[in-house]
């Protein structure tokens, strides 16, 4: 059922990528023969048992962890955007914190499927933390924020599912309110020249336009001769653009869209090309298809939710159920920044739609997540 | 392995979560509900905005023909080698990385390299036609289009041959991004209506329209004449066209969601070819500056109207050049002026037409001589008389200009200026006729409110024989002419027919002015009328007469030779030669008038113009039919 699922994406997706494709043939060819492979080593994951996998968790996620660490060393990891993400396979080129985000998903569930009584122990609460913590740092010293941004809630829900105490729960929740706090007044109110802490110059543009901030405050001043402030709006109106033309994509969609391979905002070039195929692929499909497709959308990621809920119900363990949890919280996640930042609901940041955008290795991984959750389902014991 | 309670309690957190995801999810479909129903068309809007250019495409204008269907005015096909700079871009990019230095450049030498770039694109490929036409774009034209309209085709050649666009056709296939278009070019096939039909001046003013263009491609209005006047109907409704731009601003398709409303055509009563014999017969003349006016007595619509020197209206669009218009302002006499109603001239002994009916009317015996000494003396002044000393009846001095016999008979017996003002005004002068607005001059003619104050007998006397504070316009002359003619009705001048869609199926709903519409009546004895017919008849048919040059065997024209003098500080003295004349005798049908600046006399210099005007007004009517009554 779940493939049913998976098969119906790839083919309706595949369409909308096409059109987005067109004036590139390759991503598209490219795409399909990703899928093959996701699907490949989703059939592979499927094959043993989930539990037997799990035991090779810590040895995968340190592996993980390592290629996390070389792809920051130069000459090791390539630079694309003002990135270290990439390792150039030269056929193509693999970002392991995609990688990086299955095993994490992996082995916080082996972690946490321990006798719950352990889980009242702080000290293991604070060794899962650690086990999140880790991978959030490298990936934001790539830096690549959007992703790193994925782990937290994911390793939040794991925790208050696997059983931890509601006390702790609360505390963390607290800590990152708190954190995101401290980040937003430190953007909002703190002088671009106080030094001690730079969050990238970039990261907080982005913050500020969310947030509809004007730029001639913040980066003129109040004593700012009239060419500055023009320079600061000029500025903004650049950091903004993709945003604004994405908006205008998706709003200009309407309710039925304009159709396959229509979409003026693409064709012509609105929508930035860099982008178009992949972390904005949600702005192609929602202004060719309109409102009708960007629902089927969201019905689809909802249904492999829904699914992977009931899987995690009916699951035989607790490592099962975290598992399909992790997935499932993982994806959502994915969903709701990506769409949300489409539409102007979250920040934009440099996150792949699942299995929608084009790039491989989000693609394979996303479909090895999902082959967890199939093994999941496939392996489950009726009670 | 668990507590049936652990369980439960787990279960409860698996929901919690599921729930959050599940509204999250629910969170994004509103959201998107939001943005692309609700408010889905204010995005639409924004999406126009930054992708549609709209272009003004102004309508085909109407033409202007004559009484049986020729073209006056009209659109004529022009080719054009237009570039579209979307096609051509990709070869701009390539001759840029060909052409592009080592090392840095600074801003202003990379802006000066682009332009040059393109401009060298541009003429290569124009060269592989093979065309014998030079390129018409500089290279700092070609940038500002570059700049102000990307979206639309540059114009590189206009004006294309015949020729050429056989050439086009057989080498385009080697070059990308130029295609032959259309544009529609005004032309006017004959000179000899320029003053009537006028010009087009460049107009680019948005001020009454309701909507904003992104471009306007060039539109003109009429700056003269029908043009002029008939502008709105001329002038159609323009069209819209909507081109699709990527995000550099180059067009990538367009489509013309309002088309654009051919103007309609104005039909005149004129008839080119009695326009052209006009005006080679006033060129045949010695005169520098002339005006003729055919009309039809019968209902005063205008057949010919021509006025030489003329100018070229043709030389108006795209733009007139400043040495060819200055040359238009200096040159004497004027080409701008159109003498037939722009321009006053002393009537001089024309106006004895009017000087006799009044005498007539007031109890003249045309059949009473009186003698001449061949001057008449008023007050200290002596007026001379061309006519030679005798004695003269009414159709004698009539035929021979006697102005002692006419200022006799006005001075004498009482009769002095009121009948003359009086016949005068019933034949409006000194008021416009209203035919061409603009360029009709306002004739002056005495009122009584003058006469009563400081009013002489030689005031009178130069009435009389059209001398004085009276003038009048060739077209004036021409409708008192036909009054005579026609029995005495006085009719509103006519030019314009109709006016009517270019479409076929529309034209019976054309705009139509009516025929033959009374001005006023001329309350005269019709006896009176007969005998000043009959006087101006034995001034063409009897070999005494003075308009003996104007007959023509088997037709009998009536006419009225005139010369006056004027002496102006400028120019010296010389002589308005005049003949005001009708045909035929019996059933008369046109009034020819002919009017030379510096001619000899009347009799010598416009009495033949009109005989040959007659000539092809014979021919006219032979051709319709008319001829047999």
């Amino acid at each position: 059922m779940t493939f049913g699922i998976l098969f119906v994406y790839s083919a309706t997706y595949n369409n909308d990528l096409f059109a987005s494709a067109s004036w590139l043939r390759q991503p598209h060819i490219k795409q399909i023969i990703f899928y093959g492979a996701g699907i490949g080593i989703a059939f592979i994951i499927c094959l043993k048992e989930y539990n037997l996998l799990a035991r090779w968790s810590y040895v995968f996620y340190w592996l993980s962890i390592v290629s996390l660490v070389l792809v920051l060393i130069p000459g090791i990891g390539s630079v694309r955007y003002g990135a270290r993400r990439w390792f150039d396979l030269g056929f193509t080129q693999f970002q392991p914190s995609e990688m990086m985000k299955v095993a994490f998903i992996l082995a916080m569930a082996q972690f946490l499927s321990r006798p719950r009584g352990e889980l009242k122990d702080s000290a293991v609460l604070f060794k899962g933390l650690g086990l999140a913590a880790l991978p959030f740092v490298l990936i934001l010293l790539e830096p690549d924020l959007g992703s790193s941004l994925m782990i937290p809630p994911t390793a939040l829900a794991m925790m208050y599912l696997a059983g931890a105490p509601k006390s702790f729960i609360k505390k963390l929740i607290g800590g990152i309110a708190l954190f995101a706090v401290i980040i937003l007044s430190y953007v909002f109110f703190v002088p671009k020249d106080w030094k001690p802490i730079q969050l990238p110059d970039y990261q907080k543009r982005r913050l500020m336009v969310y947030f509809g901030a004007d730029y001639a405050k913040q980066y003129a001043g109040p004593g700012a001769t009239r060419a500055e402030i023009r320079q600061a709006r000029a500025m903004q109106q650049q950091d903004s653009y993709n945003v604004v033309q994405a908006m205008i994509s998706v709003g200009s969609g309407g309710l039925t869209g304009r159709g396959w391979k229509q979409g003026i905002q693409n064709i012509y070039g609105y929508l930035p090309r860099g982008v178009a195929h992949n972390d904005f692929i949600f702005s192609v499909i929602a202004e060719e298809s309109g409102f009708v497709g960007s629902t089927l959308v969201i019905l689809l990621y909802g249904t492999i939710i829904v699914v992977g809920i009931r899987t995690a119900r009916r699951s035989r363990d607790r490592l099962g159920k975290l598992l399909a949890m992790g997935v499932v919280t993982m994806l959502f996640c994915h969903v709701f920044v990506n769409i949300g930042m489409n539409i102007r609901l979250v920040p934009v940041t440099g996150l792949p739609l699942p299995l929608l955008s084009s790039g491989g290795s989000s693609v394979v991984c996303s479909l090895m997540t999902l082959g967890l959750l199939q093994n999941v389902r496939l392996h489950q014991k009726t009670i | 392995m668990n507590s049936p309670g652990g369980n439960r309690e787990k279960d409860r957190r698996l929901y919690g979560v599921g729930g959050l995801l599940l509204a999250g999810m629910g969170i994004l479909l509103a959201g998107l509900w939001y943005v692309q129903v609700v408010t889905a068309l204010n995005y639409v809007q924004d999406q126009e905005t930054q992708s549609m250019r709209t272009v003004r495409i102004p309508a085909v204008r109407g033409s202007i023909l004559d009484a049986n269907g020729r073209p006056l005015a009209y659109d004529r096909p022009m080719y054009v080698v237009n570039a579209y700079l979307e096609e051509l871009r990709h070869h701009f990019r390539q001759e840029w990385k060909r052409n592009r230095p080592k090392g840095t450049m600074t801003r202003e030498d990379r802006g000066a390299l682009e332009i040059a770039v393109r401009y060298l694109v541009v003429s290569n490929f124009t060269a592989q036609l093979n065309l014998d036409q030079p390129i018409d774009v500089t290279p700092r034209k070609m940038q500002a289009h570059f700049l102000g309209q990307r979206a639309l085709p540059l114009p590189v050649i206009n004006n294309l041959s015949e020729t050429n666009i056989a050439r086009f056709i057989e080498n385009s296939w080697k070059v990308p991004g130029l295609e032959v278009e259309v544009v529609a070019k005004r032309s006017y096939p004959s000179l000899s209506v320029a003053h009537i039909v006028g010009h087009l001046k460049r107009d680019n003013s948005d001020l009454d329209e309701s909507v904003r263009y992104n471009y306007r491609l060039p539109d003109y209005t009429g700056k003269l004449g029908l043009e002029k006047t008939f502008d709105g109907y001329l002038r159609g409704q323009p069209g819209v066209r909507s081109v699709l731009v990527n995000n550099l601003g180059y067009r990538q398709s367009d489509y013309i969601p309002v088309p654009p409303q051919p103007g309609s055509n104005v039909v005149l009563t004129l008839d080119l070819e009695i326009q052209e014999a006009a005006m080679k017969a006033l060129n045949e003349t010695e005169g520098k500056g002339a005006a003729a006016v055919v009309i039809d007595v019968n209902s005063g619509d205008v057949v010919a109207m021509a006025s030489i020197p003329v100018f070229d209206p043709n030389q108006f669009t795209p733009g007139i050049s400043h040495q060819l218009w200055n040359s238009y302002l200096a040159a004497r006499p004027s080409p701008l002026i159109f003498r037939a109603t722009q321009e006053r001239y002393p009537p001089g002994s024309i106006f004895k037409i009017i000087t006799g009916l009044a005498a007539l009317e007031h109890g003249l015996n045309p059949t009473n001589q009186i003698y001449s000494a061949g001057y008449y003396r008023v007050g200290r002044r002596r007026i001379e008389d061309t006519a030679a000393p005798g004695h003269y009846d009414f159709k004698r001095a009539f035929k021979k200009s006697s102005n002692t016999y006419f200022i006799h008979h006005t001075l004498e017996e009482g009769r002095g200026i009121k009948p003359i003002i009086n016949i005068g005004q019933q034949l409006f002068l000194g008021q416009r006729t209203g035919l061409l607005p603009g360029q009709e001059a306002k004739e002056q003619f005495p009122t009584m409110a003058q006469v009563n104050q400081g009013w002489s007998d030689g005031d009178t006397a130069n009435i009389a024989i059209g001398q004085g504070p009276i003038t009048v316009t060739p077209l004036q002359m021409a409708l008192v002419t036909a009054t005579v003619a026609n029995g005495g009705t006085v009719y509103h001048p006519r030019l314009v027919d109709r006016i009517e869609s270019p479409d076929p199926n529309l034209q019976p709903h054309a705009l139509r002015f009516p025929k033959g519409k009374k001005r006023g009546q001329l309350i005269v004895r019709p006896e009176n009328l007969a005998i000043i017919r009959d006087a101006m008849r034995a001034d063409v048919a009897d070999d005494d007469g003075t308009g003996k040059r104007a007959r023509i065997e088997g037709y009998e024209v009536c006419g009225k030779t005139g010369t006056a003098e004027v002496r102006s500080p400028s120019e010296g003295r010389y002589k308005i030669t005049w003949f005001a004349s009708f045909a035929p005798f019996k059933n008369p049908r046109y009034a020819v008038v002919v009017m030379v600046e510096r001619g000899v006399s009347g009799g010598r210099t416009c009495a033949p113009a009109a005989r040959k005007i007659y000539e092809a007004l014979i021919e006219r009517d032979k051709k319709t039919g008319l001829a047999r009554n």
